[in-house]
C-alpha cells in the first residue's frame, strides 16, 4: 500500500495541488479576453488563521465589485469600464473593458462573520478568518 | 561588412542593483485638440511610489508597489512586480505644462500641446 514515505509526499502534495485547483474556477466570463486566465489575476495565501485572496482590479472602487459568500465559496463579480474620453482620438488601446464573475472554492471553512475586504488602488484584498474548528491549533508536548 | 549600427554594443540599458521583478503596464493613448493623454494601469502603486520622467523627448514612467501580503501563498496567477515603460514623445509637447491624476491604481497623464502645434481656427469672411 502507500507505505513509503516518498508515495505518501506526493500524494499530499497532489491533493493539495487538486484543492487548489479547485478552488480557482471560473464560472463565467464575457467581455474580450486579453488574458488567457481567469480574470482578475488573484493570488490566495493562507496566514495560518486565515485566507487572503488578493486580485489586481486597476480602476475599479468598491461600488464596482460585488463580493458573496456561500458556504465556502466565495464570489466576486463586476465589471470595469474603460473611460475613453468624449471627443479624444484613439492612438492605442490595451485597457480593455469587460465583466467578470468568479468563485473561489476555499480549502477549509470559514467564519462568515469575520470577513473582510478593502479594494485600495486597484488592488482587492478579501480576509475571510478560518473557522474555530479548522485553525491550528498549539498541542502541549508534557516533559516527561 | 560592418555597418554603424552594427556596431553598436548589444546592452544600453543601465542594470538594477536590486532585484525586483518589473513588468509593462497596459496603456492606453488618446489625442485631442489640446493634448495627448496617457492612461496607465498601475495597481498596487501610490503617488509616492510613481516616477514620471521627462528627457528630452524620451518619456519613462516607474511605478513602485506596496508591499504584498506576506503569508503562505496556495495559488499565485500574478506576481506583484514593478512597472516600468519608456515612450518617445512627439515633437510639441508642452513639457512644462504636463500634469498626472493617480486614483484607483489608474495613471492619467495629460501631455499639452505647444500652443503654437494647436489647430488654429481661420475665420471665414463672406464677401
Amino acid at each position: 500500500m502507500f507505505g513509503n514515505d516518498f508515495d505518501t509526499t506526493l500524494r499530499l502534495m497532489d491533493q493539495l495541488r487538486r484543492q487548489v485547483d479547485r478552488a480557482f474556477d471560473e464560472t463565467e466570463r464575457q467581455g474580450p479576453l486579453h488574458r488567457s486566465t481567469s480574470y482578475p489575476p488573484s493570488n490566495l495565501y493562507d496566514t495560518g488563521t486565515a485566507f487572503v485572496i488578493e486580485a489586481e482590479l486597476p480602476g475599479l472602487t468598491d461600488k464596482d465589485v460585488e463580493i458573496t459568500l456561500t458556504q465556502d465559496v466565495l464570489g466576486l463579480s463586476g465589471q470595469r469600464q474603460v473611460d475613453a474620453p468624449e471627443g479624444y482620438s484613439v492612438h492605442r488601446q490595451e485597457r480593455a473593458p469587460f465583466r467578470f464573475s468568479r468563485s473561489y472554492a476555499l480549502p477549509a471553512k470559514v467564519d462568515p462573520e469575520r470577513v473582510g475586504a478593502v479594494l485600495r488602488d486597484g488592488v482587492l484584498v478579501i480576509t475571510l478568518e478560518k473557522a474555530v474548528e479548522v485553525k491550528p491549533r498549539r498541542i502541549q508536548v508534557k516533559a516527561s | 561588412m560592418a555597418t554603424k549600427s552594427n556596431l553598436r554594443p548589444s546592452s544600453q540599458r543601465l542594470e538594477n542593483v536590486e532585484e525586483r521583478p518589473t513588468g509593462t503596464p497596459r496603456v492606453d493613448v488618446y489625442e485631442n485638440e489640446q493634448e495627448l493623454l496617457l492612461v496607465c494601469d498601475l495597481p498596487g502603486v501610490t503617488r509616492d511610489a510613481l516616477g514620471i520622467h521627462v528627457d528630452q523627448d524620451e518619456l519613462v514612467l516607474e511605478g513602485r508597489r506596496s508591499a504584498g501580503i506576506s503569508a503562505t501563498p496556495l495559488a499565485s496567477e500574478f506576481r506583484a512586480t514593478d512597472f516600468r515603460r519608456e515612450f518617445r514623445l512627439p515633437r510639441g509637447i508642452d513639457r512644462e505644462k504636463i500634469e498626472a491624476e493617480l486614483k484607483a491604481g489608474v495613471l492619467a497623464l495629460h501631455l499639452p500641446k505647444a500652443a503654437s502645434l494647436r489647430p488654429r481656427r481661420i475665420e471665414v469672411k463672406s464677401g
